[in-house]
C-alpha cells in the first residue's frame, strides 16, 4: 500500500513536471545548433528540456506542433515604441510611435529593442508609460541626444549630447534595459557619432547609427573604418536616397568592397526597414554578391507598419524570397541580434532560459514584396506565425492549436 | 512671302487648334481616372451588385461601377481577379482614445491607435464606443479623430469622462443628457450616437439620461454589458428600434445570455429583435462565446452588424481583427455576401451615415479587396475554444478616400527591375 501510494504520489509528480509541450515541431535554434525534428517542454516559465521526444504523458498541456517550425521568439532590434500625445512631438513620446503588443506576437516577436526614441531626458517616462506596460519584452538604444526624437530640428543641438549623462544612465540606472547608444538624424559632420561613441566607450554598449541627412551625404567608409568600433551598428543598410545618404551598392550595381572590409572588421549591418529605408536596387544586388546582413529588423512605427514594411515575419520573408536559407533568416532574427545587443541570455533555446518560443509555417503561394519605393518582388513563401509563446504563457495563437474544440466544452457541461 | 510666311502660322495654328479640339477630349477622357479596379468581383449590397465589374475611383471618389471599363481611361491598374471588392468595412464597436494613462481606456494604453489595425483588414471606418464622454470628447478629437488616416467616428458616453474607471465613470452627476446632446449637436460629423455600459448601480437614471442624450441628439443608443443589476430584458424593452446592443452573445455572470441553458434563443430576445434592436457581435476579449453564438445563428438571431470591439486586451486574442470575426461567421455557416453586407452597408445604416459603406457614384472612395483563403483554419472564441473552418478572408488591398492605405503583396506596385 505504501508503495502503491508512492508510486502513485511520484507518477502524479512526474505529471506534473511540464506545464506545456511543443510536440513534433522542426526545431530551428541557431546557437544550439539545432536544425531538426526536436520537442521542447516548458515549465515555470522557462525551457526545461529539449529532445528528441519527450512523453505527453509528462505534460500539463500538450499542442501538437508536426508540420510547423519552433524557433526562440523573434528578436526585433529596431523599433519605435516610445508612443504618447504629445501631437507636436515625432517620435519621442508621440503619435509616430507604436505600442509594440499590438505588431509584436502576431509576427513572432517576443523582445524589442528601441532605437533611440528616448534619450536620458526622458527614458523614465518612456519606461513608465510603456516598457513597463508591455507584454513584450522591450529593451532600448538610448538616444545619444537627451531629448530622444522629439523632432529633427532638436536633435541637432550638439549641447544636448552628453556622453556622460547617457552613460551614466545605462551603466548606473538601467544596465538592464538599456543595450545601447543611438545616434541619428543628424544634418552635421561625424560629431554626433564620435559623442556616440564615447558614450559608448563609458558604458561598455555598442552603437547604432541611422547615417544619413547629410548634404552632400558623409563618407560611411570614413563612418565604418575610422568612427565606429567592432560591434557597432550601421542600420538602414539598403537605404536607397544617394543625395542625403551613401549607399553600400554603387550606381552600377556592385556592392562597394569596402562594406565588406568592415564587415569584416565587425561592423554590424541591421536592416532597419522603416518607411524609407529599404530598396529592392539596393538588396537583391547585395544578395547576389554575397553581402548579407547580421540583422533582421523592422524600424517599426507609424509610416513603416502600413507600407512595405508590415512586420518583422514580412521582413523576414523577404529575405526568405531573396535566396537567404531559412536557418540564416532565423540566425539574424535570434541569435545574430542577441548577440549584438549583449543579451546572449535571448534568442535562443537553451534549457533554463526563458520560454520566449515562435511556432510558424512557411506559407506557399504566389506572393508580392513591397519596397518603399513601391516595387514588389515577387516570391513563393512567407512566414505565417501560429504561436508566439512570451514567458511561458501563450501570446498569440492563430488558428487556437492550443484551444480545445468548442463543442468539446460545450458537453462537459 | 511674308504674306505666304503669315497663312503658314495660321495654317499651323488652325491644326493644332484642331489637333487640340479633337484630340484632347480622348487624352482627358484617357486620364478621367486616377485608379481602375478591374475584374473584381464586386460585393456592394446596397446597390444588390455580387458579379463581376470594375470599379474607377477618381478625386478620391467612386467615379464609376460598370462591366467593363476600359483600361486606356485610368492613371492606374490594378488587376483584382479572383478577388471581392466591397465597401471598405466599418467597425462599429473600438476603443481607440488612446493615450498615456496607466490601466484605463480613455486617453489610456488599453485603448488602441486605430491605424495599427484598421487597413490590415480592410476596415476604412472605425466607430468608437463610448471611450470619451462629453468632457473629454475634444482631447480624443484632438489626439486620435484628427491624426488617423482611418475615420474615425464616435459614441459619446452618457459618462461626462468616458471610460475613465471608478468611481468616475459611475458618477451620476457626470451624467448630463442635455451636455452629451450639445457635443453631439456641435460634433455631428463624428458622433453618431450615445453609448450607456459600465454602470453598477440597479437605478435606471444612466440608462433614461443616455435615452434622453439620443432622443435629442435623434441618435441611436448603444448598450454595452457590464450593467449588472439590469435584467437582460428590461433592457430590451427600453430599447427603441434602431438602438444597438453589443456583446450579443456573451455568457458571463453580469448579464443573461441570450441563449438559455436549454441552447434556445429567448422569446423576449428574439421580439425584440422583430421590434427593430439591432445586435452587434462586440467580439472583444470576452464578448463572444460559441455555445451562444452558434445556436443563436442556427435560431435565426444573426448579429447586425460585427463590430471586433478592438482594445488592449481583445488584439492578440480570439478577436484578432474584423476580418477575422467575419471569417469566424463564414465558418458557422454565414454566406460571403451575407457577412460583407453586415460589415458595410448594415453598420453604416445603423449609424445613420448612409454615405459609407456602398459604392455609389460619388460616394468617398473607401473600398477594400479581400481575397477568400481555402484551408484548414481554427477560430478561437472567449473562452478560449476552437471552432474549425475551411475559408478565410485576407485583406489585399484597402484604399481610403481613394488612396491606397494598404497592399499586401504589392498589387498595385510596379515590379521590381534590375
Amino acid at each position: 500500500m505504501a508503495t502503491m501510494l508512492f508510486i502513485f504520489a511520484t507518477s502524479t509528480l512526474h505529471s506534473q513536471q511540464i506545464d506545456l509541450l511543443l510536440k513534433g515541431g522542426h526545431m530551428i535554434d541557431p546557437k544550439n545548433k539545432i536544425d531538426e525534428q526536436m520537442d521542447v517542454a516548458i515549465t515555470n516559465g522557462k525551457i526545461f528540456q529539449v529532445a528528441k521526444n519527450i512523453s505527453p504523458q509528462q505534460a500539463k498541456k500538450l499542442i501538437d506542433v508536426s508540420g510547423l517550425y519552433v524557433t526562440p521568439g523573434f528578436i526585433d532590434m529596431h523599433v519605435h515604441a516610445f508612443n504618447g500625445t504629445d501631437v507636436d512631438a515625432y517620435i519621442a513620446n508621440g503619435l509616430t510611435s507604436l505600442p509594440p503588443d499590438g505588431f509584436t506576437f502576431r509576427a513572432g516577436v517576443t523582445t524589442v529593442v528601441d532605437a533611440g526614441s528616448s534619450g536620458w531626458r526622458n527614458f523614465r517616462l518612456f519606461k513608465k508609460q510603456t516598457i513597463d506596460k508591455s507584454q513584450t519584452r522591450v529593451l532600448a538604444f538610448l538616444n545619444i541626444v537627451g531629448n530622444g526624437m522629439v523632432g529633427r530640428f532638436e536633435e541637432q543641438d550638439t549641447t544636448d549630447m552628453n556622453p556622460q549623462q547617457t552613460a551614466y544612465m545605462i551603466k548606473k540606472l538601467f544596465p538592464d534595459i538599456i543595450v545601447g547608444i543611438k545616434a541619428a538624424h543628424y544634418w552635421g559632420d561625424f560629431t554626433q557619432v564620435d559623442r556616440a561613441v564615447v558614450a559608448g566607450n563609458l558604458a561598455n554598449v555598442p552603437v547604432m547609427v541611422d547615417f544619413g541627412e547629410h548634404q552632400p551625404p558623409n563618407s560611411i567608409e570614413d563612418l565604418f573604418m575610422k568612427h565606429l568600433r567592432p560591434g557597432d551598428i550601421f542600420t538602414h543598410t539598403y537605404s536607397y536616397g544617394p543625395t542625403v545618404r551613401e549607399t553600400v551598392v554603387d550606381d552600377n550595381g556592385k556592392v562597394k568592397p569596402f562594406i565588406f572590409q568592415a564587415q569584416k572588421r565587425g561592423i554590424i549591418f541591421d536592416v532597419g526597414h522603416g518607411g524609407g529605408a529599404f530598396s529592392w536596387r539596393q538588396a537583391v544586388p547585395a544578395m547576389q554578391q554575397g553581402f548579407q546582413p547580421n540583422v533582421i529588423s523592422t524600424d517599426l512605427h507609424a509610416e513603416s507598419m502600413n507600407g512595405g514594411m508590415k512586420d518583422m515575419s514580412n521582413v523576414m520573408s523577404k529575405f526568405l524570397n531573396m535566396g537567404m536559407s531559412l536557418h540564416d533568416v532565423i540566425l539574424r532574427a535570434t541569435w545574430n541580434p542577441a548577440n549584438v545587443i549583449k543579451r546572449t541570455d535571448l534568442g535562443n533555446l537553451s534549457v533554463g532560459t526563458e520560454a520566449d518560443i515562435t511556432v510558424f509555417n512557411v506559407r506557399k503561394g504566389d506572393f508580392g514584396f513591397l519596397d518603399i519605393r513601391k516595387t514588389t518582388l515577387k516570391g513563393t513563401q512567407k512566414l505565417e506565425v501560429e504561436l508566439t509563446i512570451r514567458a511561458g504563457k501563450i501570446v498569440w495563437d492563430l488558428d487556437g492549436m492550443s484551444a480545445p474544440p468548442w463543442e468539446e466544452e460545450l458537453q462537459k457541461k | 512671302m511674308l504674306l505666304w510666311k503669315g497663312r503658314t502660322t495660321w495654317h499651323a495654328i488652325i491644326v493644332i487648334i484642331l489637333f487640340i479640339v479633337l484630340f484632347t477630349p480622348s487624352v482627358i477622357r484617357a486620364q478621367q481616372y486616377d485608379l481602375l479596379i478591374k475584374n473584381g468581383h464586386v460585393i456592394d449590397p446596397k446597390n444588390r451588385i455580387s458579379a463581376k465589374k470594375d470599379v474607377a475611383v477618381a478625386a478620391g471618389k467612386i467615379a464609376k461601377v460598370a462591366d467593363d471599363i476600359p483600361a486606356a481611361q485610368s492613371k492606374k491598374i490594378i488587376d483584382a481577379s479572383g478577388l471581392y471588392v466591397v465597401p471598405g468595412l466599418i467597425d462599429i464597436h473600438t476603443h481607440v482614445f488612446v493615450g498615456t494613462k496607466p490601466d484605463k481606456f480613455a486617453d489610456g494604453i488599453y485603448s488602441v491607435s486605430p491605424d495599427d489595425f484598421t487597413f490590415k483588414s480592410g476596415v476604412t471606418t472605425v466607430v468608437d464606443a463610448g471611450t470619451s464622454g462629453w468632457r473629454n470628447f475634444p482631447v480624443f478629437k484632438e489626439q486620435v479623430i484628427d491624426k488617423s488616416q482611418t475615420r474615425v467616428l464616435a459614441f459619446i458616453n452618457i459618462a461626462g469622462s468616458g471610460m475613465s474607471g471608478k468611481p468616475l465613470q459611475e458618477d451620476l452627476n457626470d451624467m448630463n443628457a442635455d451636455s452629451a446632446a450639445l457635443v453631439i449637436q456641435k460634433y455631428k460629423d463624428i458622433i453618431v450616437g450615445v453609448k450607456i455600459g459600465h454602470y453598477e448601480g440597479n437605478d435606471w437614471t444612466p440608462f433614461e439620461r443616455a435615452l434622453e442624450a439620443g432622443r435629442q441628439s435623434n441618435t441611436p443608443l448603444f448598450v454595452e454589458c457590464h450593467l449588472p443589476q439590469y435584467s437582460l430584458e428590461d433592457q430590451l424593452k427600453k430599447m427603441r428600434p434602431g438602438d444597438i446592443i453589443t456583446h450579443s452573445f456573451e455568457q458571463v455572470a453580469e448579464r443573461m445570455p441570450v441563449v438559455d441553458e436549454r441552447g434556445n434563443v429567448r422569446s423576449f430576445v428574439l421580439a425584440a429583435q422583430k421590434k427593430g434592436v439591432l445586435f452587434d457581435v462586440g467580439h472583444g476579449g470576452a464578448g463572444f462565446w460559441f455555445p451562444q453564438a452558434v445556436p443563436a445563428f442556427q435560431q435565426g438571431l444573426v448579429p447586425n452588424s460585427f463590430g471586433s470591439d478592438l482594445h488592449r486586451f481583445s488584439m492578440n486574442a480570439g478577436m484578432k481583427s474584423m476580418l477575422n470575426i467575419m471569417s469566424k461567421y463564414m465558418a458557422i455557416g454565414m454566406s460571403v455576401e451575407d457577412v460583407i453586407v453586415r460589415a458595410t452597408w448594415n453598420a453604416a445604416k445603423s449609424i445613420k451615415r448612409k454615405d459609407l459603406g456602398n459604392l455609389d457614384e460619388g460616394t468617398v472612395a473607401d473600398i477594400a479587396v479581400l481575397s477568400l483563403q481555402n484551408g484548414r483554419f481554427g477560430f478561437i472564441d472567449a473562452a478560449g475554444n476552437r471552432l474549425e473552418g475551411s475559408r478565410k478572408l485576407e485583406a489585399e488591398l484597402t484604399v481610403r478616400e481613394g488612396k491606397i492605405v494598404w497592399d499586401l503583396n504589392g498589387i498595385a506596385a510596379k515590379p521590381w527591375k534590375q
